[in-house]
C-alpha cells in the first residue's frame, strides 16, 4: 500500500509540465465554481435582503384582500393584545400603504403612500437610513415629506418646497393635503426612489380619514428561512388576517433564488465535464506510456486491483493538489473582493433588474463541500475507466511492445 | 366632499399673524377675491363659449354649452364640432364627471387626473372643477393698485396655507373695481411664473360687464395658449337642480 503511494506519488512528478497542467485545469475549475457560486450566492442574498428591507419584512400582516387590491378600503385595525404579545420583542411596523398621486407646480405622479412611524421603520426597512438630504421624519405626527431623489427630479421640486399629494378615502372621494419636502432619500434602484413617498403615519391617517387603522404591519424575524412557527403562531392569533411571509409577498425574489440555485448546478455541472476529460486524457496517456512497466509490474506478481490503486492514486493525488490550490485561490479572490464587486459601469442594466450595482461575494460553507466532494468522488469515478485499461494489458505482449 | 386641512389651525395661524403682521391677510383683499368669483361665477349662468387651443402645429376650437349654479356646481357640454358633440363634464363639489358618447360611459376624474388638462386645453381639471380655490386654501393682501380705463385696479398676492393641497408659491391677481379680474397669474414656489391668464376683452353681456375673452398661457410656451371667448350668456337663470346630475349628463333633457 505505502509502496502504491510512493510509486503513485512518483509517476506524478515523472511528467512535471503535464502534471501541472492539469493540476492548473483542476485548480481553475474549482476556482470558478466556487467563485461563481459565491457571487450568485452575494448576488441573491443582496437581492433578498433588499426586496425584505422594501418594506416587505420576513412576515406581512394584511387585511384581507388587501395583496389583491392595496387601496384604503382593505385596511386593519392596530394589532390587538394577542398579536402584541407576539409581536413583543420583534422588530415590527405598522404602515398605512396607499396609491396615491403627487403634485408639484409642473408634474404629477403617481406613487406609493406610506404613512410611517419613523422609529419603528429603523433596522426594518431601508427608509431610516437612506435620507441623504434633510432629515428623517421625527414621530408619527411629522407634518414632512420624505421624497425619493429622482423622483424630485421628474417633479422639478426640491427640499424645502411644498408638494400636494392626493389620494382616495373610503367613500372615494378625493383628500388632498399639502406637504413640505424635509427629506431626500437615495436608494439603490431608481424604481423605489420614485414609487415611494414618506409621511408621518397619524398626518397619513387624519388625511385619508381612517382613524387609527393601518394597512400593513410587516416584522422581522432572526432568521428569514426559519418561519414557518412564527408564522402558524400568527395566524392562530388573529384567524381574520392576511399572514404571509416574504416568499408569498414578494414571490420573485423566491423565484430568482430558486432560478440562481438551479444555475450554479449547471455551471458545476459543466466545470466538472470539462475536468474530468482532461483528468481521463492524462491518465490514459500515463497509462499507455506505462505499458511496457505495468507489463512487467504483471509479469513479477502485482495485481490487476493494484494498478487499479495505483492509477486512483495518482487521480487523487492530481485532485487533492488542484483542489487545495483552487481552494486557496478562492479564498484570495473573497479576500481581494471583499469591499464588494463594482459593476456601477453596467449599473442601468442591473437596476433595470431590480439588483444592486455593489455585489458583495458569499461562500457557503455547502457550497465549498458540495464543489469539493463533486470534483473527487465524481473524479475518481471518471479515472476508473484508465485505471481498468491497464489492468487489460497482456503482460507479455506488454514487455515485449517497443 | 371633506378637504383636508384644520379651519381652526388656520384660523389661528392667521389671527396669530394679524397681531403682529400690518401687512398679512388684509380682509380687504379677502373681500376683493371673494366679490370677484362671486360677480364672475353669479347665483347662475348659462353661457354658450368658444374654446380655442392653439398649440405649435396646430389648432382647434370647440363650441360649449356651459351651466354653473354656485360656486360647487356647473355642466359643460360640446356642441361643435360635430365629431366631439356630445362630450360632456360635470363638476359638483369639487368631483368631476366625464361623459363620452363614443364609448356610452360616465368616468369619474380619480384623484390622479385632476391635475392633468381638461380637454387638451391649458386648463387643469382641478381649475374647471374647483371655483373657489382661491378663497378656501389662501392668504390674500393687497400688494398695490394701478388704473386700466380709469378703473382703479387691485393687486392681491394669494399665498396657499402652509397644508393647502396647492402646489404653487403664490398667485397674483389683478381685480378691477368692478370686480373682473384682468390678470391671474400662478408662480411656483421659486418665484418663477409658471402660467398667466389673461382677460383680453371686456363688454356688456348678459346685463353684465364680463370678460368675454380670457386667455390662459404657459410661461415657457409663447405660442400654446387657450382661448375662451364668450359668445352668449345670462345670469341669475332658473335653473333646474336636475341639470347636474349624472343622469342628466348622460342623456341631455334641458
Amino acid at each position: 500500500m505505502k509502496l502504491l503511494i510512493i510509486l503513485a506519488w512518483r509517476n506524478l512528478w515523472r511528467y512535471p509540465r503535464r502534471t501541472s497542467i492539469i493540476l492548473i485545469a483542476i485548480a481553475i475549475g474549482i476556482w470558478s465554481m466556487l467563485s461563481m457560486s459565491a457571487f450568485i450566492r452575494g448576488m441573491m442574498e443582496q437581492h433578498v435582503n433588499d426586496t425584505i428591507s422594501n418594506f416587505v419584512g420576513h412576515i406581512s400582516i394584511h387585511a384581507p384582500g388587501y395583496r389583491d387590491d392595496p387601496v384604503i378600503d382593505h385596511s386593519m385595525p392596530q394589532p390587538n393584545e394577542h398579536l402584541l404579545h407576539l409581536l413583543n420583542e420583534k422588530v415590527w411596523a405598522a404602515r398605512v400603504r396607499v396609491p396615491a398621486v403627487v403634485s408639484s407646480e409642473r408634474e404629477t405622479m403617481g406613487v406609493t403612500l406610506l404613512g410611517i412611524a419613523p422609529a419603528q421603520e429603523q433596522a426594518l426597512s431601508f427608509i431610516a437610513d437612506a435620507v441623504t438630504d434633510g432629515r428623517y421624519l421625527n414621530n408619527v405626527e411629522d407634518k414632512g415629506i420624505i421624497l425619493g431623489r429622482k423622483l424630485v427630479e421628474r417633479l422639478e421640486t426640491g427640499l424645502g418646497k411644498r408638494v400636494v399629494l392626493g389620494s382616495q378615502n373610503h367613500s372615494n372621494e378625493i383628500v388632498e393635503r399639502g406637504f413640505r419636502v424635509v427629506g431626500i432619500f437615495d436608494s439603490k434602484t431608481e424604481n423605489i426612489e420614485t414609487q415611494f413617498v414618506f409621511v408621518g403615519r397619524h398626518i397619513a391617517q387624519k388625511m385619508l380619514q381612517m382613524q387609527d387603522n393601518i394597512s400593513e404591519l410587516a416584522l422581522l424575524s432572526k432568521d428569514r428561512n426559519e418561519l414557518e412557527n412564527l408564522l402558524q403562531k400568527l395566524r392562530a392569533t388573529s384567524p381574520d388576517l392576511d399572514i404571509q411571509t416574504w416568499q408569498t409577498i414578494a414571490p420573485l425574489a423566491r423565484v430568482i433564488v430558486n432560478v440562481f440555485e438551479g444555475f450554479l448546478f449547471i455551471w458545476y455541472f459543466v466545470v466538472f465535464i470539462a475536468i474530468a476529460f482532461g483528468l481521463v486524457n492524462t491518465l490514459l496517456m500515463a497509462v499507455f506510456e506505462r505499458t511496457r512497466e505495468i507489463g512487467l509490474f504483471q509479469a513479477l506478481g502485482m495485481k490487476p486491483h493494484w494498478i487499479v490503486g495505483q492509477v486512483l492514486f495518482e487521480s487523487l493525488f492530481l485532485l487533492a493538489i488542484g483542489l487545495v490550490v483552487g481552494n486557496l485561490m478562492t479564498w484570495v479572490t473573497l479576500i481581494l473582493t471583499a469591499e464588494g464587486l463594482d459593476f456601477s459601469r453596467y449599473a442601468a442594466g442591473y437596476e433595470m433588474a431590480g439588483l444592486s450595482s455593489l455585489i458583495y461575494m458569499v461562500l457557503n460553507m455547502s457550497d465549498i463541500l458540495t464543489a469539493n466532494m463533486l470534483i473527487i468522488g465524481l473524479g475518481l469515478l471518471a479515472s476508473l475507466y484508465p485505471a481498468w485499461r491497464a489492468t487489460r494489458y497482456v503482460p507479455v505482449e506488454a514487455i515485449t511492445r517497443t | 366632499m371633506q378637504y383636508y386641512y384644520y379651519p381652526y389651525k388656520v384660523f389661528l395661524i392667521v389671527s396669530s399673524f394679524l397681531m403682529f403682521s400690518p401687512v398679512f391677510a388684509d380682509q380687504q383683499a379677502t373681500a376683493i377675491v371673494k366679490a370677484a368669483i362671486d360677480y364672475w361665477r353669479d347665483n347662475s349662468s348659462y353661457s354658450v363659449t368658444e374654446m380655442i387651443i392653439h398649440r405649435t402645429n396646430w389648432q382647434r376650437a370647440m363650441i360649449l354649452q356651459i351651466w354653473t349654479q354656485g360656486n360647487k356646481k356647473s355642466l359643460v357640454r360640446i356642441i361643435k364640432p360635430k365629431k366631439d358633440r356630445g362630450n360632456a363634464t360635470l363638476t359638483k363639489n369639487d368631483r368631476m364627471w366625464t361623459f363620452s358618447p363614443k364609448i356610452n360611459r360616465i368616468i369619474r376624474i380619480p384623484a390622479s387626473m385632476m391635475n392633468r388638462s381638461w380637454m387638451g386645453s391649458d386648463f387643469s381639471n382641478n381649475e374647471v372643477a374647483k371655483a373657489d380655490e382661491l378663497l378656501k386654501y389662501y392668504t390674500h393682501t393687497l400688494i398695490g393698485t394701478e388704473t386700466h380705463n380709469g378703473q382703479t385696479v387691485y393687486i392681491i398676492k394669494a399665498v396657499p396655507f402652509e397644508y393647502a393641497p396647492i402646489v404653487w408659491g403664490k398667485v397674483l391677481l389683478k381685480i378691477r373695481a368692478d370686480y373682473i379680474v384682468l390678470e391671474q397669474t400662478f408662480y411656483d414656489q421659486d418665484n418663477i411664473l409658471v402660467k398667466k391668464m389673461e382677460t383680453l376683452k371686456i363688454e356688456n353681456m348678459g346685463g353684465k360687464r364680463i370678460a368675454v375673452i380670457q386667455r390662459m398661457q404657459k410661461a415657457k410656451k409663447a405660442d400654446e395658449w387657450t382661448k375662451i371667448v364668450v359668445k352668449e350668456v345670462e345670469f341669475t337663470i332658473n335653473v333646474s337642480s336636475r341639470m347636474f346630475t349624472l343622469s342628466n349628463l348622460r342623456n341631455p333633457r334641458f
